[in-house]
């Protein structure tokens, strides 16, 4: 049993660190990297990861004697006895419903920051920022 | 260097599997998952379907669509509003484009424009499955996993394979225009104002108090949408949120594909218009 | 089981970081872009391990579907490549 619990410990150590590693690697790219394409890149990993996150402050060590489950009742009709096993064994639902709708606008959001880019590189002719920050309004 | 990025990337994996390894140890407190759930969530779980309870369930066995179109159903109602205002600003960047200026007038057929017959092809065979499949996540959505957004976004990817495969002047003569798309997403987006306030309506024409956002019977406003329609567990409300957040995001994300893949020099003659302006 | 599902977990989230690195550091803006959906693939695959399957349904088509679509074609009318 002890080696099992540092065993969990260890591997769910290494899934946040990774996404911790994430975290700043797209947040050196979203500062560092000079193309607006590549911050844009960026930032869909960046939000991308905070989602995985939101999710994982949801789940749950699996309950003894059972696997963990999605929060979706699966046997119908409901009696009391199967809706206690499925709050027994489900994981967090509040997470997934505010990372559902995340997703979606991040969808539009980056559609529109494209549009944005797609803007600047018609009046500039480029998409590096060294280059758009020297000029003042006038055509490459 | 030729490796020298694969160097890195292998270090950054060490340093992750050491670093675990000395969080692990006790370096920085616990990382395992808790055992057992907040309240909150247990509740959350508890009345989603719960027939023993009818003054706060929601009667329907899916946790995260009853959270998001039901408990927590004024949230999702904003974030709405926000999908759509980036969907309006990428209209307003492309005001005065007209995609299909040009190609209304010169008829034009299937064969001329386009990516290769055999794309065509596929894409043909392959739109009416994934439309089918999206609009049964988007009505299957109270029951199982699946919901408005998720069909909404699998319909965008077909609709958005269609626009490129059979390129965009074709698709603007089959009817898939900036027009008849945002007419799509106004009427989803209306759709789901009017369901938003349909029990409160209904409230009023009885008599009796009720709430916008109201799906089941409450304890002081007793009137609600049936859950079970002929037998089949429909959910209320859930059922109307999913069909026309299904239709308004798959039209307002197809809308926004239309004006991004519009002609680089149709966009640049409309631009140099309002410079001589 | 527990132990065998933070396995599969663990290292796709590795695999994501690799991702991640290269598709940040690569010049090629659309070689960046497929790195960056094999990101999202790895995503996808550690939402269904924690057992979020709505979130998967909606992630799938937005992340590895519309994401490279949009950026493909913004690289096709700007730039290809990122200098410096």
């Amino acid at each position: 049993m002890s080696s099992d619990f540092h065993l969990v410990a260890y591997l769910t150590g290494i899934v946040i660190i990774s996404l911790f590693v994430n975290m700043g690697v797209s947040l050196y790219g979203m500062f560092a990297r000079p193309s607006l394409i590549k911050k844009l890149i960026a930032l869909t990993i960046l939000s991308d990861t905070a989602n995985v996150f939101a999710i994982l402050v949801g789940y749950r060590r699996w309950p003894p004697g059972s696997i963990v489950k999605p929060p979706v009742l699966t046997e119908l009709p409901p009696t009391p006895e199967r809706v206690a096993r499925f709050v027994s064994t489900a994981v967090d639902p509040l997470p997934q419903a505010l990372v559902l709708t995340a997703i979606v606008i991040g969808l539009a959001v980056i559609i529109f920051l494209a549009v944005i880019i797609m803007q600047i590189y018609r009046t500039y002719g480029t998409t590096d920022v060294r280059l758009i920050s020297k000029m003042r309004g006038e055509r490459r | 260097m030729k490796y020298e990025r694969a160097l890195i990337a292998v270090a950054i994996v060490v340093f992750i599997l050491v670093l675990s390894y000395a969080v692990t140890l006790g370096a920085m407190g616990s990382t395992l998952p808790p055992r057992d759930l907040r309240l909150l969530a247990k509740l959350y779980l508890w009345l989603a379907i719960n027939p023993w309870t009818r003054n706060l369930t929601v009667m329907s066995p899916e946790a995260v669509t009853s959270i998001v179109w039901d408990f927590r159903g004024l949230d999702t109602f904003f974030e709405t509003a926000v999908l759509y205002l980036a969907i309006i600003g990428t209209v307003a960047i492309y005001r005065g484009v007209y995609a299909s200026s040009k190609s209304r007038e010169v008829p034009i057929s299937e064969d001329e424009v386009g990516m290769s017959p055999i794309a065509k092809s596929v894409t043909k065979i392959t739109l009416p499955i994934v439309i089918a499949v999206a609009v049964a996540i988007a009505l299957h959505g109270h029951l199982t996993p699946g919901g408005g957004f998720q069909g909404g976004s699998t319909a965008a990817v077909i609709l958005l394979l269609v626009l490129v495969v059979f390129s965009l002047q074709y698709s603007i003569r089959m009817g898939i225009t900036k027009g008849s798309t945002l007419a799509l997403r106004s009427a989803g987006l209306l759709g789901i104002a009017v369901t938003s306030i349909l029990v409160l309506i209904l409230g009023l024409l009885v008599g009796c108090q009720s709430f916008i956002f109201q799906n089941q019977p409450k304890a002081y406003a007793p009137v609600g949408v049936p859950a079970f329609l002929d037998g089949m567990l429909v959910s209320g409300t859930l059922i109307l949120f999913n069909i026309f957040e299904c239709l308004a995001v798959a039209a307002g994300l197809t809308l926004t594909f239309i004006l991004v893949l519009t002609h680089e020099e149709e966009i640049r003659s409309v631009m140099k218009g309002d410079r001589h302006e | 089981m527990e132990v065998l599902v933070l396995t599969l977990m663990a290292i796709v989230a590795l695999l994501s970081t690799v991702a991640t690195y290269l598709a940040i550091t690569e010049r090629d803006l659309l070689t960046a872009v497929i790195y960056s959906a094999l990101q999202s693939t790895a995503y996808a695959i550690i939402f269904y391990l924690l057992m979020a399957p709505d979130i998967v349904l909606v992630y799938i088509p937005v992340a590895v579907g519309l994401y490279p679509a949009v950026f493909i074609v913004l690289i096709k009318k700007s730039e290809r490549y990122e200098g410096g």
